[in-house]
């Protein structure tokens, strides 16, 4: 039962389109941003945690000097927050240009923070060759992270919906509601668990749960209504309570991450795990990091899933370098090794009615992954509710569970 | 000579000057956010909000409790073990055996054994692997709370067995300044026992030298975070981890609660420091009591038998975890309940071969420099305390000197964020000046610790003699006291060398992202799932930090091969 | 109330370090043994005290007031030693280094009244509370005998102990070491390379 507000995004987004077009973009052209580019070197800071994806943007890197002769240099961090961090603190102490940052691996919450303190480059993105082909009609989320307009200031570059990960030697049949979830967690007891909020992973379960379990939808797509919080939240904290118990290690420890999570699955500690990338599974297998009785499920109904992205800060002294990178990591034949499992399979952002025929059969002729979930079996995609009610609800779940 | 009198004066000064200044700044730039100033948040209004919302988070007081235990109970136990051992085994060949396994066992980095260790302890781990499926029935690991759990105990043990070799070296280092031998002679013709010879006799005399290694290891074990994200709770996290998470939080806002977490977590440091020296004087006065009652033999005489199980435990846990590491770093696949990985493959190794290049080569040069650097100005420091005590002239740098141990005892993570505006102001972020400056900063106080003893116990008449067969006296300093002192020179060179291989914090925040040290790679993969890769990178640490020992073992021996006197 | 040697031979390894070794020591007299640097009047007075290096192997019979020590834990041996470094301890004062000395059956006031005639006996009255690093060489070398004494050991060794005395200082310690050691009326033994150290009991070398 697919929910979601499409007709009247749909308007939203042509509108936005007209007035983006029309608004005064940077007085550069393509061309010239390209000649720009030549000889800079561009810090592209990301999550390092995954060797897989390390090697992928190795490959970027060599393919940008190759063509471009653009050096990137990956500053592999382990948790984008310190790079924020840092940025924030370049425009403390003044720093206008010049800044450590050129592009940066982001998600919704972090691109909200730094929209909301103006350390994004204004937008740019309409001038990527690339940009054309991202498919905003049917992927949303690239236009709005976490209900928060992108304002082209921040550059698609995969899709992340949430899955399950089981292992079938010993599930036989995994759940596809909470509901049977929870009863899953009783006749398995210690063999579930789910990242601790404000783990991003974590809160997503939650949010899933919550958008599955209540009866007020629509309200959760709007700013929060701290009067009617209790009433839209109570079924969610109902099945919490009787969940918790019945997780891993009773409850009384949770995974600080989702890797952490992964490792747990790869161990047999706990039976399901979840991720955002449908081709996880497949790609663990192929690296030997999850054994081969691996394989992946979605709820009924659809699960939540957004858009990951790369933006430029404000201050960054090498924006050409990183715009074509950006540009780079957006083209058919990027997006289409990204996709592939045995590469890392992470989904792409494009839409393959845009591209050409041959640039389509980049991506036809790339084997789905025995542990991947065809498109037709992932379902349809929920979107993420507003970002306060995200706030309120991490804060009340530290209340209840976190002391 | 009065012409080198006035040169050393700069060692000290100039020694302050790199830490004093900055660090205070440091702090307050950190703290600064905590009463509502973020400039780059547009908040420039005193306000306490900050404090309000800290003392009502709902994760506090759990927060609170897991750190009190690990950082109070890891200290405590630690110091206890280290002079327990060297109270039932100083003088046996295990005692020996334990000085040789010093050099590796510092080697090994927080981090990496953390991650060896949490193998080691977990529910589907090493230990349970090695009983699983016989005798113990599991075809799944047990759902037991064994690494991770929410009284930190496991974080306790780990910094427990991570401290105690660094106590033992301070203990190592101190007992050399006494006549152990001879004292335990006198003590034992006057009819005592062991234990009452070291409680009453040795540890009074050998305590004044293990203080400040002590409070280090107690402001460390408080504050540490990349250790309490692998192996400490998460129902909450430590303070330490609170803060960081805070300071890395997408909202913005929540820079201004971590702050105040900062300023919260050093006074929490301050206290637990005060109460270690008020508890140490009333032990003192207590037990100048009880020394003098005649009573030869303790009670737990019987137990000092134990101290070898001890120690063995000491040095198998870190053996196991070094080589459940080793073990991972060439697997392929390796699942529960194997004892052995199924599959070994060297890929994992042939793979990180070229991205290991660079960190490692940043590491080892950062390291190199730093602890040249800081050996030129502990030396000359010491010469400076010499030649003042033998003119008998006081002076307010040398004694001010403590204030190198600051960075020991204050928690990394309270003064670093002010640091780094600090430097961005000045545009200094991101260059090599400063992160050898700021591994400096760290490098040296250990430098100092671990020289101390030894350079003061020199004897000084061998430079008397050289400068009275003609040398001048900074011939005579060069050519006899240094060579002279090379061992323990190099040896302290070594710890700082590793000092600087484990900083994370400080490259993170002063390094701009420029930086890639083999240890951000090796927290940045830790943040992931892949064991084996992790496990590649952290013995990569190792091996670097080894080789500064070994290099401090091998040196010497081949310069005096032929001097028999020189190798004790 | 001797300390008699009988046959007591030392080996490092296989090298022998000096001649199977008699002697007889009767109370109240000192019996100096003599030799070169190195060739062994440490390693001997380790072994009658018992403290002897395990890489040594060692052969005869040490009796004390008839009682056998061989095998005797040190601890009750009850043999005193005096070295040539005062030894004294630094974290307690003059009253505390001598107490401490002093059996447990003795309460703290009688212990304080023993330790203060001891000192007054020695010319050093009202020195108890006095911290070790203010007194002078021969004050410390007298505190040091006070203390090996005030145990009341039933022997006494004594290695080299006066060859880091200033020379005007070695003859009244000398005096002062040798009538304590006969008003206890307890066998010593003292090792010494100095020939005019020795007293006036038996004269020893040791090849």
């Amino acid at each position: 039962m697919a929910y979601c507000p499409k007709r009247l995004l749909s308007i939203v987004i042509v509108i936005l389109t007209i007035m983006l077009n029309l608004a005064p973009a940077l007085a550069r052209d393509w061309p010239q941003i390209i000649a720009a580019a030549r000889g800079q070197t561009v810090y592209f800071n990301g999550w390092g945690g995954s060797e897989v994806i390390n090697r992928y943007i190795s490959w970027a890197a060599g393919q940008v000097n190759q063509r471009y002769g653009i050096t990137v240099k990956h500053v592999k961090v382990a948790d984008i927050g310190d790079v924020v961090s840092r940025i924030l603190a370049e425009k403390s102490g003044g720093r206008t240009s010049g800044g450590s940052v050129d592009l940066m691996w982001i998600n919704g919450e972090n691109f909200h923070a730094m929209k909301d303190n103006g350390l994004l480059l204004p937008p740019y993105t309409q001038m990527f060759p690339n940009y054309r082909l991202v498919d905003t009609e049917n992927k949303v989320s690239t236009l709005f992270d976490f209900t928060v307009p992108v304002d082209n200031q921040e550059s698609p570059w995969g899709m992340a919906q949430l899955v399950f990960l089981y292992d079938s030697e010993v599930v036989n049949d995994p759940p596809s509601t909470m509901a049977e979830l929870l009863e899953f967690c009783k006749d398995h007891k210690g063999r579930f668990s789910y990242p601790a909020p404000p783990d991003f992973y974590g809160t997503t379960f939650i949010k899933q749960a919550l958008l599955e379990l209540t009866g007020e939808r629509t309200l959760l797509y709007k700013p929060v209504d701290i009067g009617k919080f209790d009433q839209v939240t109570a079924p969610l904290w109902v099945f919490l309570d009787a969940l918790h118990p019945h997780l891993w290690r009773g409850g009384k420890a949770q995974p600080k991450s989702a890797p952490e999570m992964k490792r747990l699955l790869a161990d047999r500690e706990i039976f399901i795990s979840l991720s955002f990338n449908p081709a996880e599974a497949s790609n663990a297998i192929a690296t030997g990091e999850l054994p081969e009785s691996i394989r992946t499920y979605v709820h009924e109904g659809g699960t939540i899933g957004n858009t990951h992205f790369l933006a430029i800060p404000f201050n960054s002294s090498a924006q050409e370098g990183a715009m074509v990178l950006a540009d780079f990591l957006l083209s058919p034949e990027a997006q289409a090794r990204k996709s592939d499992p045995s590469i890392w399979g992470d989904p792409t952002v494009l839409a393959l009615a845009k591209l050409s025929p041959e640039q389509r059969t980049l991506f036809d002729t790339i084997p789905l992954g025995v542990a991947t979930l065809s498109p037709e079996e992932l379902g349809p995609v929920i979107l993420e509710p507003h970002a306060s009610w995200v706030t309120a609800i991490e804060k009340e779940w530290l209340r209840r569970y976190s002391k | 000579m009065s012409g080198r009198r006035n040169r050393l004066k700069i060692f000290p000064a100039l020694t302050l000057a790199v830490f004093l200044l900055p660090i205070l700044v440091g702090l307050l730039f950190t703290w600064a956010p905590a009463f509502g100033y973020l400039s780059a948040a547009g908040s420039n209004r005193f306000s306490l909000e900050p404090f309000a919302t800290l003392l009502h988070h709902p994760s506090l007081p759990g927060a609170l409790r897991s750190t009190f235990i690990s950082g109070i109970g890891a200290s405590l136990m630690s110091l206890g073990l280290a002079l327990w051992i060297a109270t039932t085994l100083y003088g046996s060949r295990l005692w020996s055996t334990i000085e040789l396994s010093l050099a590796p066992l510092l080697s090994l980095p927080h981090a990496a054994f953390a991650i060896g260790f949490s193998f080691l302890i977990a529910p589907s781990g090493w230990l349970i692997r090695s009983v699983s499926p016989f005798p113990s029935g599991f075809t799944y690991p047990p759902d037991w709370t064994t690494n991770g759990d929410p009284w930190a105990i496991s974080l306790t043990l780990t910094m427990l067995f991570k401290e105690t070799p660094f106590l033992l070296l301070m203990i190592f280092s101190g007992l050399s300044r006494l006549d152990v031998r001879r004292t335990i002679w006198v003590g034992r013709s006057l009819g005592y026992h062991r234990l009452r010879i070291w409680t009453r006799l040795i540890i009074p005399q050998l305590y004044p030298m293990l203080r400040l290694p002590l409070l280090a290891v107690l402001a460390y074990s408080l504050s540490v975070v990349d250790l309490a994200y692998i192996i400490g709770p998460s129902l909450p996290p430590t303070l330490a981890v609170l803060i960081d998470r805070w300071f890395h939080d997408p909202d913005i806002s929540s820079r201004f609660v971590g702050a105040a977490g900062a300023l919260l977590l050093l006074l929490v440091t301050l206290a637990c420091i005060g109460s270690a020296l008020v508890l140490e004087y009333l032990i003192s006065k207590i037990a100048s009591r009880k020394i003098l009652d005649g009573r030869r033999k303790s009670p737990f005489e019987l137990l000092v038998g134990s101290g070898s199980f001890y120690a063995l435990i000491l040095l198998g846990v870190n053996v196991l975890s070094l080589t459940a590491l080793m073990l991972w770093s060439v697997a392929h696949s390796w699942r529960f309940p194997h004892f052995l990985p199924a599959r070994f493959s060297f890929s994992n190794w042939s793979a990180a071969l070229s991205h290991l290049l660079e960190p490692v080569s940043v590491s080892a040069l950062a390291a190199f420099l730093s602890c040249l650097l800081a050996i030129i100005l502990v030396v000359g420091c010491f010469e400076n305390e010499q030649n003042l005590a033998r003119s008998r002239i006081d002076s307010i740098s040398q004694r001010s000197l403590w204030i190198i141990y600051l960075p020991l005892l204050i928690p990394q993570i309270s003064f670093l964020f002010g640091i780094q505006v600090l430097l961005i102001i000045f545009n200094l972020e991101g260059s090599w000046g400063t992160l050898i400056w700021i591994h400096l900063v760290f490098v040296l106080p250990y430098v100092f610790l671990t020289l101390a003893n030894t350079y003061r116990s020199y004897d000084q008449r061998y430079s008397y003699v050289g400068t009275s067969l003609g040398a001048r006296p900074v011939r005579s300093f060069f050519r006899v006291k240094l060579i002279m002192l090379t061992k323990p020179i190099l040896f302290s060179m070594a710890v700082g060398f590793g000092v600087s291989i484990a900083q994370y914090l400080p490259t993170l925040y002063v390094g701009a992202g420029r930086f890639a040290t083999i240890t951000t790679e090796t927290v940045s993969l830790a943040s992931g799932s892949d064991r084996r890769v992790m496990a590649v990178y952290a013995l990569s640490q190792f091996l670097l930090a080894l080789t500064g020992f070994l290099t401090a073992i091998v040196l010497p021996a081949i310069m005096f091969r032929n001097r028999r006197a020189m190798q004790n | 109330m001797s300390l008699v040697l009988d046959s007591i031979k030392i080996n490092l390894g296989t090298v022998q370090l000096f001649k199977p070794l008699s002697l007889t020591a009767p109370p109240g007299s000192i019996v100096t043994i003599m030799g070169p640097s190195g060739c062994g009047k440490s390693t001997l007075l380790a072994s009658i005290c018992g403290m002897l290096d395990p890489g040594f192997s060692f052969s005869g019979a040490i009796t004390l007031n008839g009682r056998p020590l061989n095998g005797v834990e040190m601890e009750h041996r009850k043999v005193g030693i005096l070295f040539q470094d005062d030894l004294l301890f630094p974290h307690l004062d003059v009253f505390g280094n001598m107490a401490f000395g002093l059996p447990a059956r003795m309460s703290r006031r009688q212990k304080r009244e023993r330790v203060n005639n001891s000192l007054a006996a020695a010319g050093l009255e009202g020195f108890g509370p006095r911290d070790i690093a203010t007194l002078s060489g021969g004050q410390k070398a007298r505190v040091s005998l006070l203390r090996a004494l005030l145990a009341e050991p039933e022997a006494i060794l004594l290695d080299e102990p006066f060859s880091k005395l200033d020379e005007n200082l070695r003859g009244s310690i000398k005096q002062f070491v040798f009538d304590q050691i006969g008003f206890m009326n307890i066998p010593a033994l003292m090792v010494t390379h100095e020939r005019s150290d020795s007293a006036d009991g038996t004269y020893i070398e040791l090849k």
